[in-house]
């Protein structure tokens, strides 16, 4: 598999020997790893737009690594999370896979596990960081629309002809052409279908 | 027939027959010399007698005149007796009285014999027969002689000798003997010296009758030799029902009696003797006593009993150390010995009590065992709950060293080989690996059973409370529990078993964690702190859990007590075992601010010279050798 540029591991593990190991296997296979002592010194240098994935133990000092999850949750963090855990840890697991977690491996994890959970964790967090771009650039189109042409959008995608929208909006049906036309353009889209499409992710039908 | 005679006759036979008697009970032992002294007075008595009535019956005065010249002889005898009796029977009566009175008495008789017709008169010019009392008794007439004066002042002389005498005895409590000694012979002294003063000067006219009050200073003296020589027979009687008890009790003793002189010899010996050493009691009597010791204890037994001769006293024979005896077999048999000095004629004595200890050793020995084997299943219970953690704490260095290992497999198959990155990664193998091993080794340590010999060292506490928080580390983090510590410097070592105390201290502390189980995590703070003072080493283990109620703060330390679901309450107990064997304490107490703080207190090592068990005394700092206490090393579990 090739090198992926532009991800970063960033790992929290307060075991130093843990850490240097692991980031010095990731650099084997080209790939560029920061690490934390604790869940606290990477709130502090976390970047959201850098992507990548998280590989954080589970039992730490201060935050564990569940509240470490359970705190990026809250700030809307996408970054998907490998634990790596210890025995006994099922519980925890159990909580941690509820909150989202990515993948888990146990230490001490083989070199292929870790580096294939690594890789799978960057095509999601490409895809989801894709996924969120594709959204955004949506709502901005969204955004661009006035009122009436947001009316018109609606009547549109569910499927309703001309007339009928400018019976249901009380307007000329010329009226009706001109907004859909325009509600085409901001949108960029060529046909009802892929209007239909783009906007059912912002539930507008 | 007169009766003059027969009561003459009389009062003569009686003097022999005491004096005789008593002449004889001396010859047997030649001890009492007062029993001698009374056959010299009782026959001089008998004496003075046989002359007064020849006295009685001279017809002239020739006759008379060298019957008299002999009398002051016999009285020279008798007051001589007398002296030397009161001194050395009552012991009374001033020496230069009694010195100056037979110095006297002496004079006397010298000058008797230089004067004629005798001490008493100048000269006899005639001896009259007169009617007395019936009988015909001859009476002298002459002159007195000066010389008499010198014999009243002896008597007076010898009279206040006996009066000081008698005062003195009474004085002393002992009355009986002041009156019927002292008092007897003052009496019938003054009776004497009255009588013959008239008779001499004529004043009246009877026979001289001094032998009777001699005779009753014989009877009184006769009797009180009687009244002692009853008592001694009596005391002597009751002292060999004395000595047959005491052998009867000796013999039947549950414990081995044997009794030593002051060459060690042995003396007496009792069946249980016999039983514990396995020889006869012929074998053993008169032998020494060194025989019944290992060889190698002997020149150790000879300084002991040097030392105990300087002062005998009842008391345990080197209490504390072991003591062994040897048998006819040549085995060896644990004894306790117990020490009584007895002071005889013959000099000291010396009982031993000798109890063979080899069951109580046995049963010792057991018990310890039980508390070791109770002591390690505790330990073991105690990891087993820290088994997850302690798993844990071994995931770390084999995580690092995979994934190092890994790495360099993976750099290797790149063409251009970092050799410093490998060597690197190598290097941080090697470390993790020691880590791991580490780890191991300090638990099989604590899961080891150990032997029940003492192990003792040189500890110090404060890395025993660090390695006790290493092994906890883990525990610790999943209890999100944080530990403080604050640990005195200069620390000095106690003497005592490592890996015991680390076990004492791994349960305060889990017990600490267990005790704020329910509590906010920001709450859940453990402080483990060590001083030093008074010759001890003290660890405290404060937690900020419920703490302990008042009533319940001595049942902690309880066998089986426990407020825990799935305790065994054997974590405390087994805590007090150690730290009991360790001659310390442990203790619990409430914090002001919530919670409870368990205490240990641990003597200071000493440096002791006959220690029991051979330590590994290693470099004592000087503090802790100034600080030396009692409190020798310790018999562990």
């Amino acid at each position: 598999m090739p090198p992926t540029p532009g991800h970063t591991v960033f790992m929290v593990d307060d075991d130093e020997a843990v850490r240097k190991a692991i980031s010095r296997l990731l650099r084997s296979a080209g790939i560029a790893s920061a690490v934390f002592a604790s869940p606290s010194e990477f709130l502090a240098q976390y970047n959201p737009d850098t992507p990548g994935c998280l590989v954080l133990d589970m039992a730490m000092p201060d935050l564990d690594g569940l509240q470490l999850q359970t705190a990026l949750n809250e700030k809307g963090c996408i970054l998907p999370i490998i634990f790596l855990t210890g025995h006994g840890d099922v519980s925890k697991s159990v909580q941690a896979m509820k909150q989202g977690a990515f993948d888990f491996l146990s230490k001490p994890a083989k070199d292929k596990d870790l580096l294939t959970a690594v890789r799978a964790a960057f095509e999601r967090d490409t895809v989801v960081r894709q996924e969120r771009a594709k959204l955004s650039e949506i709502r901005t189109r969204l955004d661009a629309l006035t009122p009436r042409e947001r009316e018109v959008l609606q009547h549109v995608v569910s499927g309703k002809l001309n007339k009928q929208i400018a019976g249901d909006l009380g307007i000329a049906e010329a009226t009706v052409k001109m907004h859909r036309a325009h509600v085409m353009e901001k949108m960029k889209v060529e046909s009802v279908a892929e209007l239909t499409r783009l906007t059912e992710r912002f539930g507008i039908n | 027939m007169s009766w003059i005679t027969v009561l003459w006759s009389i009062n003569v036979g009686a003097c022999l027959t005491l004096a005789a008697m008593y002449l004889a009970i001396w010859s047997r032992g030649r001890e009492s010399l007062p029993r001698l002294l009374f056959s010299c007075i009782a026959v001089s008595a008998a004496l003075i007698a046989a002359y007064e009535v020849q006295l009685i019956r001279a017809d002239t005065p020739e006759e008379y005149s060298a019957i008299l010249r002999w009398r002051p002889l016999s009285t020279w005898v008798l007051v001589l007796s007398l002296v030397g009796f009161t001194r050395l029977y009552l012991r009374a009566g001033r020496s230069w009285l009694a010195l100056s009175a037979c110095g006297l008495q002496t004079l006397t008789v010298i000058v008797n014999f230089l004067f004629t017709p005798n001490l008493y008169y100048r000269e006899i010019t005639a001896v009259r027969q007169v009617s007395w009392a019936g009988e015909t008794i001859s009476v002298p007439l002459g002159t007195p002689s000066p010389w008499i004066l010198l014999n009243q002042a002896t008597l007076l002389l010898l009279l206040a000798f006996f009066v000081d005498a008698t005062i003195t005895v009474w004085r002393r409590g002992d009355r009986q003997r002041a009156l019927i000694v002292g008092g007897t012979t003052t009496f019938f002294g003054a009776i004497v010296a009255v009588q013959f003063a008239l008779v001499v000067w004529g004043i009246i006219q009877v026979p001289l009758f001094a032998s009777f009050a001699y005779l009753g200073i014989v009877v009184a003296l006769g009797y009180q030799l009687c009244d002692d020589a009853v008592r001694a027979a009596h005391l002597a009687s009751e002292l060999q029902i004395g000595e047959e008890r005491f052998r009867r009790v000796v013999e039947a003793a549950p414990n081995a009696m044997i009794m030593i002189d002051q060459e060690s010899q042995i003396t007496l010996a009792n069946q249980q003797a016999e039983k514990t050493f396995g020889y006869p009691r012929e074998e053993l009597l008169g032998r020494p006593i060194e025989m019944l010791l290992p060889e190698r204890l002997r020149s150790r037994y000879r300084d002991f009993r040097q030392e105990y001769l300087s002062d005998p006293q009842s008391r345990p024979m080197g209490a504390g150390r072991e003591l062994l005896g040897l048998r006819k077999d040549g085995s060896e048999v644990p004894i306790e010995i117990g020490l009584s000095p007895i002071h005889t004629s013959k000099g000291l004595l010396v009982l031993a009590s000798i109890v063979d200890i080899t069951e109580r050793k046995a049963a010792e020995l057991e018990a310890a065992r039980q508390r070791h084997d109770l002591a390690h299943l505790a330990r073991v219970t105690a990891l087993g709950e820290l088994s997850s953690s302690l798993a844990h704490e071994l995931t770390h260095p084999l995580t690092a060293i995979l994934s190092n290992a890994q790495a360099a497999q993976r750099f290797l198959t790149n063409d251009d080989v970092d050799l410093d990155e490998v060597r690197e990664i190598l290097d941080d193998i090697v470390t993790q690996d020691q880590r791991a091993g580490e780890v191991i080794h300090g638990l099989r340590l604590l899961l080891k059973k150990g032997d029940l010999q003492e192990h003792c060292d040189d500890v110090d506490l404060n890395e025993v409370i660090r390695e006790v928080i290493n092994l906890m580390r883990s525990d610790l983090i999943n209890r999100n529990v944080t530990v403080d510590t604050d640990l005195a410097q200069d620390l000095p070592s106690i003497n005592g078993d490592r890996v015991q105390l680390q076990q004492v201290l791994l349960n305060l502390a889990l017990n600490g964690c267990d005790a704020m189980a329910g509590y906010n995590c920001s709450e859940r703070r453990l402080l483990i702190a060590s001083q030093w003072e008074n010759g001890a080493v003290r660890v405290s283990v404060a937690d900020r859990g419920c703490g302990i109620p008042e009533e319940k703060m001595q049942q902690v330390f309880e066998r089986f007590f426990t407020t825990k679901k799935e305790g065994m309450g054997l974590g405390l107990s087994v805590c007090r075992t150690i730290t009991d064997a360790h001659r310390g304490k442990i203790w619990a107490t409430n914090n002001a601010g919530g919670g409870a703080t368990f205490h240990l207190s641990l003597p200071i090592v000493r440096a002791e010279k006959d220690a029991v068990v051979i330590t590994n005394q290693g470099e004592l700092n000087k503090t802790s050798a100034a600080m030396a206490v009692a409190g020798s090393p310790v018999s562990l579990l």
